[in-house]
């Protein structure tokens, strides 16, 4: 079994040695500058120079969408062996499938009351 | 089916330019066809009908002024682009695209790796591809990359579980998370598509969402917004992460055609990988044709469109189809 993922190995050598050799390039051939002065290669927007943020801090909905996404994705990769061998389990699995499903819909029926599901 | 390691060796080399030139040519087939549907040329100055634009466009790259943000954080700025495109590239390896041969006496698989965990090592994959975006848009030291980060990030998690979770009545029906035997299950009794509809439009609605296609490009939105995390990059690095861009569009194109139009099957069977290569064609020429003709989604809309309807469906999707495979089984 383990076998199985030598080519992917070999595979992921290809698709690494791809983008970091396109990054050398990027330094072997790129175009001098004749003068280069620190005003250069400041950050801008629209020509005011801003510099470094200082304090970061982001909108909270930010986080919920974060937060939302693990609790969802946990779910899905909790439902995926479930699925591959459901036509076994039959009916048993099924209801233990609807079961989950249903804890799931009471949080995201909260979540949606709640206003987290909407951008702010 | 084992094969020699040698044999991998080639094929890898050989898909991974394919791929490459897959994307190169993407890039040419966007530019032609946006052109066309907005009434004007597209390229056609390098080469016959513009055919060698992406070179051209490559050398121009390359040749930039190699060019750097004074504050911006060194080895994470370089390495993520690198993790953006690697992410992008490596996902392909499971997909399949043909039966496999037999050449001489050696047997040649018609995919890179057959591993059980095909479908969730893809997730996963383009889950870590979302730390590019995250670190880039760090690294760079600027509150407008950093701001366009945050955004990204934020839009591709939120489409990743509708993403994931569409496709599990496909997972139900072909009872396997390989691809390989998706393929064959598809092969021996329908292609999914047809009782997977909702299925294959929500993983369509979440895949352009994923690749950040236009109506779904928040992370760009070049004619409103600065470029997002990739401001603060230029020349070859940025072509990095949009060329990661490029290859995840195929790649996700490609899993489509996997798992809903039975990857490389067709009518004559020996032509299989070309079937592949048709159907993810079409796959990416819907893209280009959707970029000229719809506009885009407010930031508000994107989230209140991927959280309230793509997750219900999915889910009520998922449902019915677990209880469908278990009445008739």
């Amino acid at each position: 079994m383990l076998d199985n993922w030598l080519p992917f190995l070999i595979y992921a050598i290809f698709a690494l040695i791809i983008p970091a050799s396109m990054m050398w390039f990027s330094f072997v051939f790129a175009t001098r500058a004749h003068k280069r002065t620190r005003w250069r290669e400041l950050p801008f927007e629209s020509g005011v120079s801003t510099g470094p943020p200082r304090v970061q801090r982001f909108t909270v909905s930010f986080y919920l969408t974060a937060m939302l996404f693990i609790v969802f994705d946990i779910e899905i990769v909790f439902l995926y062996p479930l699925a591959v061998i459901l036509h076994q389990l039959a009916w048993f699995g099924f209801l233990e499938f609807l079961f989950f499903i249903a804890i799931l819909v009471v949080a995201y029926v909260y979540v949606w009351r709640k206003g987290a599901l909407d951008w702010q | 089916m084992r094969e020699p390691w040698w044999i991998s060796l080639i094929k890898a080399g050989v898909i991974v330019n394919l791929i490459m030139l897959a994307f190169a040519y993407t890039t040419w087939l966007e530019r032609k066809l946006l052109g066309r549907m907005q009434n004007r040329f597209g390229p056609n100055r390098a080469g016959p009908y513009g055919l060698l634009q992406p070179f051209a466009d490559l050398i121009k790259l390359v040749r930039k002024e190699s060019f750097f943000p004074v504050a911006a954080r060194h080895p994470l700025y370089i390495a993520a682009p690198i993790i953006s495109m690697f992410t992008a590239l490596a996902a392909f390896a499971v997909i399949p695209f043909g039966a496999g041969w037999q050449i001489w006496h050696y047997h040649v698989n018609g995919e890179i790796a057959n591993v059980s965990i095909a479908l969730i090592l893809i997730f996963a994959l383009g889950s870590i591809g979302v730390y590019g975006a995250i670190i880039g848009g760090w690294a760079s030291q600027s509150k407008f990359s950093l701001l366009g980060s945050m955004r990204t990030c934020a839009q591709l998690v939120s489409y990743e579980v509708s993403l994931a979770l569409s496709v599990l009545g496909v997972v139900l029906m072909g009872q396997s998370l390989n691809l390989v035997d998706i393929v064959n299950k598809q092969g021996a009794t329908i292609w999914f598509f047809i009782p997977q509809l909702a299925g294959l439009l929500v993983f369509f609605f979440a895949m352009i969402a994923e690749t950040s296609r236009p109506p779904f490009d928040l992370p760009e939105a070049d004619t409103e917004l600065v470029a997002g995390y990739h401001t603060e990059y230029g020349g070859m690095r940025w072509g990095l992460f949009q060329t990661a861009e490029y290859i995840n569009l195929i790649t996700l194109s490609a899993l489509a055609v996997t798992l809903f139009f039975a990857g490389w099957h067709g009518p004559y069977a020996p032509l299989g990988p070309l079937w592949f290569l048709l159907k993810v064609f079409i796959f990416v020429s819907v893209f280009i044709w959707i970029r000229a003709s719809v506009p885009r989604l407010r930031y508000d809309q994107l989230m209140r469109f991927g959280w309230k309807i793509l997750l219900p469906v999915a889910t009520i999707n998922a449902v019915v189809t677990a209880l469908l495979v278990v009445w008739i089984s």
